[in-house]
């Protein structure tokens, strides 16, 4: 799959939205407006010397249109983005962006809900920001999934492949997440597989961190180009590095002071969570530095390993969430690789314990030579 | 005779259409189909049960605890286990707060705007609006600068000409009957809402590391551990933030919530007349006390209430829960089935998209119909007030009836599209009333010396019996929640998930009788059937959850035996 | 029996480079499993957060690692400089008729279907196809942990190189595989010291001291 390098592929990335800001009109203070921008910054890992320039280009520019898709979701996405703190999702709403179609939070609903969604793309074709929460189930003609009579495989084509850029919000949509789970039932998939020629960034994580999809847009607006990804489509600022690597229960990790029993003494003083399954060392997100609902917590904070959210594919390679290696098909869900693998090695030890015992009986091996050419 | 279609319905959780069939001014009948998929239950199959919960969480990340807890109950009740007092307090917590966040996100987010018109909340005299919520209630944001901010920030807003989520709606349609500063109060409320709901939800954080979707539960109890001397822990700081964060759920409940609530009702009072639905109600009850499963020590109580005989309250019966798939889009013949014995797969008879109507004398929807002894069943906020007023819960008699001595209506106006709006009001009132008694007891029992979080005696799979089977019930904020879990093997052999929205969003039935929405439609005026705005307000009335209603399959429809009662 | 040890005289079979990689991926192999077997189930070792157990184990088994790559490597490219009994066509013996021939014998001697014990001077032929599958399991470890380890610096060379494997395996696939693969050598080494001795006893080949001194007695006429 081509995800773009991210760098010089957002198409039309030259495109300005030209309605003109002012802070006065949003009734926010410049003070207010500065702060969140230094927020941004602190979440783009951005020096501070780019503050104005964040500023000049929120200021300058108008609100993109927006619309928010949603399919084979649990909505998790959508409220993750009403915890937004940075701007707030009133914020957000009423001055960053212009979200012209979201169902959960939209007054409209029936034709004149599909109305505004056709009016954006239509009338806004190349500029407006799609953003997907959910799979797009493929199987049977997509009829797992329609709305307003219409399946979501139509609406992604057609809403993705006329956005200026669209970004996938959570794993479902970026990689088709649970309802993509074995045995996949209707066939779900993430966005950039139902529309592969979609300029597509993804923003995966089980709901998303809302702080990743607001740098995202902030990025977009203030560099006019999408984030730098990583080979899984995945933006660097947010997903390049490992949670293992920022993690506080790190510096117990090298120690080796590891939980083994929920509850216990370990547990209760914060040591690493490796032996209960936690999927740190294999997930790559910003969780441990960016947190969540503003950085109160995030699940290691709480005493619960990582489940490795925001890697494709993580329902099955994943699980069981318990344990650090996966099932091995054909097998219990106690039977590790290491399990099988010992046993393998008892098995041959024995074998040829046995094959030694009835070696060592047979005296009159024939000491014909008869063999001896076989290596000349 | 005019057939209107609403979809999608917007501002509810998941894909949902309403066909509808106008006579008069009228609606006469009405379909409900839910028109998303995903299969939940069979991606289940074969998995650690210990990981279940983590799977059915994200049936609903909107409701985003509910069905983790269900999850690890219907496993703790399969395997037996008895998890610590701590972690039943630290649950009731979670969900206690996750249940008063999701109400006020649906009243004012959700549902205000079928009764708000924002767009005339412009023409307010903010100081008219100050005047009616100081009458109302003494939150410090009552005065005319606050509502002239507000009201200068939407009139920017409006100004700009792109109205995003706020535009193309059914503004300054004739059933809108708030005067411009009532109009104006609800809006600075959805804004102020906004903020508070980010706020408060940090208790999951605190416990559980996020929300949506909390990471902290454990078959066996709870993953935080608790610890006064341990900065790793539920310690003192903590507990003490939490106590703070309960304050501004009571608080802003008490204050803001109920007294908009009421007001918002005293206009349209011709609601409690309208979208009664089907008079049967059910309820699981919640909160548990103690650690013993027990459901006499629930503070909601479990119960059932038929025909809208508010005398008398029936025990359930989990047995005679059925589902039927008549109408849903699954194999299997028309009679219902225990969800143990669950029909099997998908089989889509609808038309191909892209499509106008549904032929609803067939198969028209994703969701089942669950009966409860043959009879569809109201679940929810509702239901839960019902069976506690009728069992004679204080708490939920006073609330009550304060609320029906102030809207001067009496007890049958609570069958109607807005008693189950007042309903769930009355619900967040009492849980958020009853959360910090929840925290005292935890700290209490910390104080004790008890620091056990989670039980690990059934950790090990080792450890469970070749075969098991168990279910879990949960109030949640939409309604009867119930898993049903078979473990063979220390495998998921079987799940089942039977949903608040499944029993209200039903299709009918094999005896082609309606389900809740259905028929909490039907004799609903509708003033303009292009802009239906009515039928939204009679289904957000009950908050709906699709993305939940929709998760059922069962590719072997084993049935089930020795199911303990939870 | 008497007779053919008369004739014996020394061959020199296993030259220094044979020997020399031989022993380093005892070694290596033998730390990297120990260690590896601690960093996939670990028990707390560190009485207090500022010991640093598991990252010297985890030092020590990055280092057997690169040892053994590099004997890996070493020995793959003497194959092809070396004698012929340590040469790349001793692993490859089902390409001629008469090498399937001899790993026939081989495979009857061990099976207990024939008395008769062929005498290689190198390895026998069944040996050398084995040995070919061993090397092939020795670079899927080193691919699998190389990729594994690349992961600490997703921008740093080692990734740069190693990326492409995440495009195509999970990384919990990748490391499912670095542990069975090691209880399969795990597996090889038992039978490898099983089937030496063996040959050593009944074949009298002296092919367990051959791999110290590098030399065999051989019987001929050279």
């Amino acid at each position: 799959m081509d995800y773009g390098d991210g760098k010089g592929k957002s198409r039309n990335s030259e495109q300005c939205f030209d309605v003109p800001r002012s802070l006065a009109e949003r009734g926010i203070t410049r003070r207010d407006f500065m702060k969140f921008c230094t927020a941004m910054s602190a979440a783009l890992a951005l020096p501070m010397s780019l503050v104005p320039r964040i500023a000049a280009a929120l200021e300058n520019d108008g609100r993109p249109s927006v619309i928010w898709l949603e399919f084979q979701s649990c909505t998790g996405d959508t409220e993750a983005l009403l915890r937004a703190a940075n701007p707030t999702i009133g914020e957000i709403v009423l001055d960053v962006l212009s979200i012209d179609y979201a169902e959960t939070i939209m007054a409209a609903a029936g034709h004149q809900a599909e109305d505004a969604r056709m009016k954006t793309v239509k009338e806004a074709r190349g500029k407006y920001i799609a953003i997907v929460e959910g799979a797009v189930p493929m199987k049977d003609g997509g009829i797992y999934c329609c709305i307003g009579g219409r399946s979501a495989l139509d609406i992604v084509r057609e809403v993705c492949s006329g956005a200026l850029a669209t970004i996938t919000v959570g794993t479902c949509a970026s990689y088709g997440g649970l309802p993509a789970a074995a045995p996949n039932p209707t066939g779900a998939v993430g966005v950039k597989e139902a529309v592969p020629g979609a300029t597509v960034v993804n923003l995966p994580g089980c709901p998303v961190n809302t702080d990743n999809l607001v740098a995202t847009v902030v990025h977009f607006l203030t560099f006019g180009k999408l984030p730098a990804v990583d080979g899984k489509g995945r933006p660097l600022f947010a997903y390049g590095k490992r949670i293992h690597d920022n993690c506080e229960r790190r510096p117990h990790f090298d120690a080796g002071q590891y939980v083994e029993v929920w509850g216990s003494e370990a547990h209760r003083n914060g040591h690493c969570l490796y032996k209960m399954g936690c999927k740190g060392p294999e997930t790559f997100h910003n969780c441990p530095v960016q947190r969540y609902n503003e950085k109160t917590n995030w699940p290691v904070g709480s005493g619960h390993g990582c489940a490795g959210c925001s890697e494709p594919q993580f329902w099955d390679t994943m699980t069981p969430f318990y344990r650090r290696l996966p099932n091995v098909p054909g097998f219990g869900i106690e039977t590790t690789a290491d399990k099988i693998g010992a046993g393998l090695a008892v098995a041959t030890a024995a074998a040829f314990a046995a094959h030694g015992v009835v070696s060592g009986l047979r005296h009159k091996d024939d000491e014909s030579k008869d063999g001896k050419g076989g290596n000349q | 005779m005019t057939k209107i279609v609403v979809d999608p319905i917007t501002r509810i959780e998941g894909h949902l259409r309403i066909q509808a069939e106008v006579n008069g001014g009228t609606i006469t009948d009405a379909w409900s189909s839910s028109t998303m998929f995903r299969g939940i239950e069979s991606i289940l199959k074969g998995r650690d049960p210990r990981d279940a919960w983590y799977f059915t969480q994200r049936i609903c990340g909107v409701c985003t605890t509910v069905h983790s807890i269900a999850s690890i109950r219907a496993v703790e009740n399969a395997l037996n286990i008895t998890v610590p007092l701590n972690a039943e307090l630290i649950r009731n917590l979670i969900i206690g707060t996750q249940l008063v966040q999701d109400h006020v996100i649906h009243f004012y987010h959700l549902h205000a705007l079928d009764w708000v018109d924002v767009v005339s909340a412009l023409k307010a005299d903010p100081a008219k609006s100050a005047a009616l919520a100081a009458s109302l209630s003494d939150w410090p944001l009552n005065s005319p600068t606050y509502f002239k901010s507000v009201q200068d920030k939407v009139a920017a807003f409006v100004k700009k000409g792109r109205l995003g989520p706020f535009g193309n709606a059914y503004w300054g349609h004739p059933a809108y009957k708030l005067p411009p500063e009532a109009n104006l109060m609800a809006t600075a409320h959805y804004l102020e809402a906004l903020d508070w709901q980010r706020e408060v939800i940090k208790i999951h954080a605190i416990l559980g590391s996020k929300n949506p979707h909390p990471q902290t539960f454990l078959v066996g109890g709870m993953a935080i551990p608790i610890d006064p001397n341990s900065q790793n822990a539920l310690n003192a700081d903590k507990i003490a933030e939490i106590g703070e964060l309960l304050g501004k759920v009571k608080r802003f409940v008490e204050k803001v919530y109920i007294p908009d609530l009421l007001a918002v009702a005293s206009f349209y009072k011709d609601w409690a007349g309208i979208g009664a639905g089907v008079g049967n109600y059910l309820s699981y009850g919640e909160y548990p006390l103690d650690n013993s499963g027990k459901p006499e020590k629930l503070w909601f109580p479990q119960g059932i209430i038929l025909n809208r005989d508010l005398t008398k309250v029936h025990p359930i019966d989990q047995k005679k829960i059925t589902e039927s798939v008549a109408h849903s889009w699954y194999e299997g013949g028309s009679a219902g089935v225990h969800p143990y014995d669950g029909q099997t797969e998908p089989k889509y008879t609808g038309p191909k998209p892209p499509y106008d109507m549904i032929d609803t004398n067939g198969k028209y929807s994703w969701v089942k119909s669950p009966r409860y002894d043959g009879k569809p069943m109201e679940v929810g906020p509702l239901a839960v007030i019902l069976v506690a007023y009728a069992s004679g819960h204080a708490g939920a008699k006073g609330a009550v009836d304060m609320v029906l001595k102030k809207l001067g209506v009496g007890p049958e106006a609570l069958f109607s599209t807005l008693g189950r709006t007042a309903a769930r009001g009355i619900e967040s009132l009492l849980v958020a009333e009853e959360l910090p008694k929840w925290l005292d007891m935890l700290v209490a029992n910390i104080k004790g010396g008890d620091l056990a979080s989670h039980n690990g005696e059934k950790w090990d799979p080792a450890s469970w019996p070749h075969e098991a089977a168990g279910f879990g019930w949960h109030n949640a904020p939409r309604g009867a929640l119930g898993h049903w879990v078979r473990i063979r093997d220390q495998k998921i052999e079987n799940y089942q998930a039977v949903v608040p929205t499944t029993w209200n969003a039903s299709p009918r039935d094999e005896k082609g009788e309606r389900g809740p929405y259905e028929a909490a439609l039907v004799g609903t005026p509708l003033a303009d059937p292009d802009k239906p705005l009515e039928i939204l307000r009679t289904i957000h009335s009950f908050d709906p959850c699709l993305a939940c209603a929709v998760h059922v399959v069962d590719p072997e429809g084993n049935a089930m035996v020795d199911v303990k009662v939870l | 029996m008497k007779q053919s040890q008369e004739c014996l005289h020394e061959a020199y079979v296993w030259e220094v480079p044979v020997r020399v990689t031989h022993w380093v991926n005892v070694l290596s192999i033998a730390i990297l499993s120990v260690t590896g077997i601690y960093i996939g189930s670990p028990v707390t070792l560190a009485l207090t957060p500022s010991g640093y157990d598991m990252g010297w184990i985890r030092f020590i088994h990055f280092t057997a690692g690169f040892l053994f790559a590099i004997s890996v490597v070493s020995r793959i490219y003497w194959s092809f400089v070396s004698n012929r009994y340590a040469g790349w066509r001793e692993f490859v013996p089902f390409l001629s008729a008469e090498g399937r021939r001899n790993m026939w014998r081989m495979f009857a001697y061990y099976t207990f279907m024939s008395r008769k014990i062929p005498h290689p001077i190198g390895h026998n032929a069944l040996a050398g196809a084995t040995y070919l599958l061993v090397f092939l399991l020795y670079l899927v470890m080193i691919l699998t942990g190389f990729t594994l380890y690349s992961e600490h610096a997703p921008h740093g060379p080692l990734h740069a190189l190693l990326g492409w494997m995440f495009a195509h395996f999970s990384n919990q696939g990748i490391r499912q595989t670095h542990h069975l693969t090691m209880w399969l050598l795990i597996g090889f080494a038992i039978h490898h010291i099983y089937s030496a001795w063996l040959m050593d006893v009944k074949e009298r080949g002296g092919v367990i001291s051959s791999i110290f001194g590098g030399y065999k007695p051989v019987q001929g006429r050279e």
